[in-house]
């Protein structure tokens, strides 16, 4: 497949590009749904092709097909050539590329036990235990547990000499309890809400999330929220749990930082940011409490490679530094107007498409204290988990989130259970109200396997290392 | 000139390939189905273009049955020994699962309707079309505004073939050209124009539209969050509409009691002005005039006059309900069930401008962006205004505001719609497919919180 990507790379040259890079690929995918004991859905799929993506008087064209022969390889990368000659028709600074050392190098995730090569029978029974158990909950309308599995395959070269052959994997899990009666829908997920918890590992991950060990408690916590009271409207202090902080950071600090978006790349679809280029180092983005880092070296997380789509190794980098806002996302692309070089994160959904910005592994820097130590720690208040919904403004400043439970703070215990919480806020006061960070007991990896960018619309599969976290002067409770 | 990539494979080819997976052994079904895309899109940003791509990919999607087992494999290899292979591994995954109980067969040999809704034009689009449209939108711009956005162009073959006999082939294409104009001062405008062919794109139109509805919105105020009566322009009206098919005409969620319309039939739940039904035959929707399950689509009447009249089925849903099929079946394995692909809303004979000059205070609202559910069953979601969101105050618009946030329910604003719009038009949700609708004016809207710009 390697000499696919160079063969692309070498007829994109000889039509007159400057400057080429192509990326044949293979994608794998298996997944698995039950609900109450049946199969909701099970299958396979794969995807071969490649992309070629070049520079022809400094505008990009990028063209791509899954016809793999040759003469369609060659036709493909003129393809790509005449649309960087079309983007020429109307005037624009060129593009400037900033360097990368061209690597030949190949790298894979680490994987105890490939999850493809699992016999479907074993994932088969996993499910089907697991919703067995939930449905031994009396009350409960549905019990649905799911996998996913992951693989893709990426061969890349550029006409900077760059060879790089890349396997990534990804496997994940997770159940789902469903209570609905008398006009009302109460949900509990575990581990994370929409489809678990996806990580870059294999089959070994799955056999330690505890599906079955946790499906009664998910059960009983969806019937329970039944007959829960409303969470009240107030201005209150929150804390979140570990998965809501995963949300909570990729919304409203993820996409921000992202700098096609601050340059108005995306303005037209997802929209841009509230940040300019010139904040790195000046704006207070969160209390002093908080740092934020994204990094591509993160074990098991769903931001984790070699190289990005454009060849450059991975980096770790920080993003926020104790509050102040410090570095963008970068690309070969823009990281220039920033004066620096790219960062990468120039990812792409796969060869049929041309690689944006997307999120590493995002992550909050551990704290102190476990959750539990957190919600003793605060006298009055409301503590919030899994998230449901979500909602976020064009400049990612003005948002609403939603979870599954929450629970009233009093004194340093959970008292009154109440369903359908939602709370806002305003993205710099929110995480400058912040006045809590949990420690590393409680930091967990959690995977975003469907992150929506890009026009044709692209999924990203970013990760977040997040704790639990306290915000005062919330408003929860919105209707 | 450029030409577009992908040629298509046509009926005949797919019938050669399909039968390489429909020759599988010891299945009681097989059925096929293809999706092949292809086309370009130019974006643009800062009034420069930065993406200019062309995209070729199909995906050939075997479901196979054996005693009511069923297990799905894809791939992107078009060949008789491709989807064979593909079939043999659905037949894998077919042993190792227990049978669904509701499995409704595979859909029998019917005729759908016949659509013709593919444009050579539009499938062969250039390059250089796309980029002239966009300089047209651009040359729209006022100093001191920029543009954004992107036209995009497919074309799309889809395909059904099944063991029972069943053999559906027909082409479509798509072209959409969309911009948002920004400017100094917080101003921002939008629009779109959504059709099947290039010939119904006007990027003057466009241009024009957006570049005003930008100048227009400058230098917004804050206003305080409450309840408003609203004009609500057919994009933001898209969004209501898309998202109630999400909450509520759905099939799956209204049979298992998840829909907002539980326990809602024949009852009067939006105004008598409000009527909502899919269409997938209609000449002014998109796409192919059958599911992707191979069976025709239906005319479902949904809300009528303001009464909740039914759902849409697929042919699982169908079966469980005692019902056949409405056409509304999405790739297998689909555990969210049936689906409206093709809505329409009914228009009335109010123009956006009799709304504005009706309203004594009020929001005049281009778009919504970024919404998401609340509540479900309340029809209850969430989302921001965008784009040109102006203050109506004595029958005029009195200026810009920043744009604010709403949680409402679906179902409560269409309860409270005063006036429709005499024009609908095809309009795209973010996250949804496009609905044919048209603007409305809604009594009260709720809008809970404000953004900064």
């Amino acid at each position: 497949m390697l000499d696919i990507a160079k063969t692309a790379v070498a007829a994109a040259r000889a039509a007159g590009a400057e400057f080429a890079d192509a990326r044949a690929g293979a994608d794998e995918r298996e997944s698995l749904t039950v609900r109450n004991q049946e199969m909701e859905g099970i299958d396979r799929s794969t995807s071969t092709g490649v992309g070629v993506r070049v520079l022809v008087g400094g505008r990009w064209g990028f063209a791509s097909t899954s016809r793999l022969d040759d003469a369609d390889i060659e036709r493909t990368a003129r393809l790509a050539v005449e649309m960087a000659k079309a983007a020429q028709r109307l005037p624009g600074d060129p593009v400037s590329l900033t360097p990368v050392e061209p690597a030949q190098a190949s790298w894979r995730t680490v994987v105890e036990e490939d999850p493809f090569t699992v016999p479907l029978e074993e994932k088969v029974a996993l499910l089907m235990e697991a919703s067995r158990t939930m449905q031994g909950v009396a009350g409960l309308s549905f019990a649905e547990a799911g996998l996913d599995f992951f693989r893709r395959s990426t061969w890349f070269a550029s006409s900077d000499g760059a060879e790089i052959e890349q396997v990534v994997t990804n496997s994940g899990g997770g159940i789902e309890a469903v209570a609905v009666a008398d006009g009302d829908m109460q949900r509990r997920s575990y581990p994370n809400s929409f489809r678990g918890h996806v990580k870059a590992a294999g089959f070994e991950h799955i056999r330690t999330l505890g599906l079955i060990e946790e499906a009664e408690r998910i059960g009983s916590e969806a019937v329970a929220l039944l007959a829960a009271p409303e969470c009240p409207s107030e201005v209150t202090t929150l804390v979140l749990d570990s998965g809501q902080m995963e949300l909570q950071i990729h919304e409203s600090i993820g996409h921000p930082i992202e700098l096609d978006r601050v340059l108005g790349m995306e303005e037209a679809y997802a929209g841009s940011s509230w940040l300019s280029p010139g904040d790195r180092g000046t704006v207070r983005y969160a209390s002093d409490l908080v740092s934020i880092t994204a990094d591509a070296t993160l074990p098991g997380g769903l931001g984790t490679f070699g190289f990005d789509d454009e060849g450059v190794p991975a980096q770790r980098v920080p993003i926020i530094v104790d509050g102040i806002f410090e570095n963008f996302l970068s690309s070969r692309e823009t990281a220039g107007v920033v004066g620096q070089t790219s960062n990468a994160t120039s990812r792409a959904d796969g060869w049929s498409n041309l690689p944006l910005i997307r999120m590493t592994n995002v992550s909050i820097e551990p704290g102190e204290g476990s959750l539990a130590e957190i919600i003793g720690d605060t006298d009055e208040g409301i503590f919030m988990s899994t998230n449901s919904s979500w909602s976020i403004d064009d400049k990612r400043i003005n948002f609403q989130f939603g979870c599954e439970q929450a629970w009233r703070i009093e004194h340093g215990r959970l008292t009154t259970l109440y369903k359908n919480p939602n709370y806002t806020g305003i993205t710099p006061e929110f995480w400058g109200s912040c006045d809590a960070v949990g420690g590393a007991e409680d930091w967990v990896v959690w995977g975003t396997p469907n992150c929506g960018k890009g026009q044709p619309g692209q999924i990203g599969r970013v990760g977040h290392g997040a704790s639990p976290g306290r915000f005062r002067n919330v408003q929860v409770g919105v209707r | 000139m450029a030409s577009v990539t992908g040629d298509m494979l046509g009926p005949d080819e797919f019938r050669r390939v399909a039968d390489g997976a429909l020759a599988l052994q010891g299945a009681d079904g097989v059925e096929v189905l293809l999706i092949h895309e292809w086309g370009g899109l130019t974006r643009f940003a800062n009034s420069e273009i930065h993406q200019s791509i062309a995209r070729e990919d199909t995906e050939l999607r075997v479901r196979v049955v054996k005693q009511g087992r069923i297990g799905v494999a894809a791939s992107n290899e078009t060949t008789p020994e491709g989807a064979a292979a593909t079939a043999r591994s659905a037949f894998e995954m077919a042993q190792v699962v227990a049978a669904d109980p509701m499995w409704p067969g595979l859909a029998p040999p019917s005729e759908a309707p016949d659509v013709d809704r593919f444009f050579g034009g539009t499938a062969r689009a250039s390059a250089e079309i796309r980029a002239s449209a966009v300089a047209e939108v651009i040359g729209r711009c006022a100093s001191g505004f920029s543009a954004a956005g992107a036209y995009s162009t497919t074309a799309v073959e889809l395909g059904v073939a099944n063991s029972e006999g069943q053999f559906c082939w027909a082409p479509s294409t798509q072209a959409s050209l969309s911009t948002v104009v920004t400017g100094a001062d917080g101003g921002s405008g939008f629009a779109e124009t959504f059709a099947g062919t290039i010939d119904a794109i006007d990027a003057e139109s466009v241009g024009r539209t957006a570049n005003d509805k930008a100048v227009a919105s400058a230098s917004p105020k804050t206003l305080d969050a409450g309840t408003y009566t609203v004009v609500l322009e057919p994009a933001a009206t898209a969004t209501l509409v898309g998202f109630l098919a999400w909450v509520g005409f759905a099939g799956r969620a209204y049979l298992e009691g998840r829909s907002c319309f539980d326990g809602k039939l024949g009852q009067q739940i939006a105004a008598p002005s409000i009527s909502i039904w899919d269409d997938g035959a209609d000449p002014r929707t998109l796409g192919a005039g059958f599911d992707f399950e191979g069976t025709p689509k239906q005319r479902v009447s949904l809300i009528n006059d303001g009464v909740f009249r039914d759902v849409v089925f697929d042919r699982r849903t169908g079966k469980e309900a005692g019902r056949p099929s409405t056409g509304h079946g999405l790739p297998s394995p689909n555990p969210d069930g049936p689906f409206p692909l093709h809505l329409f809303m009914d228009t009335g004979d109010s123009t956006v401008d009799e709304m504005v000059r009706s309203t004594e205070r009020g929001l005049l609202v281009t778009r919504f962006h970024y919404t998401n559910i609340v509540n479900p069953m309340e029809s209850s979601i969430t989302g921001m205004t965008r784009d040109g969101t102006f203050l109506i105050e004595n029958g005029e618009v009195a200026g810009p505001v920043r744009n604010l946030r709403f949680t409402q329910s679906i179902l409560g604003a269409l309860a409270s719609v005063t006036m429709v719009g005499r024009d609908a038009h095809l309009a795209s949700e973010f996250f949804f497919s496009a609905s044919r609708v048209p603007a409305l004016k809604i009594g009260e809207f709720h809008f809970s919180g404000v953004s900064d710009h």
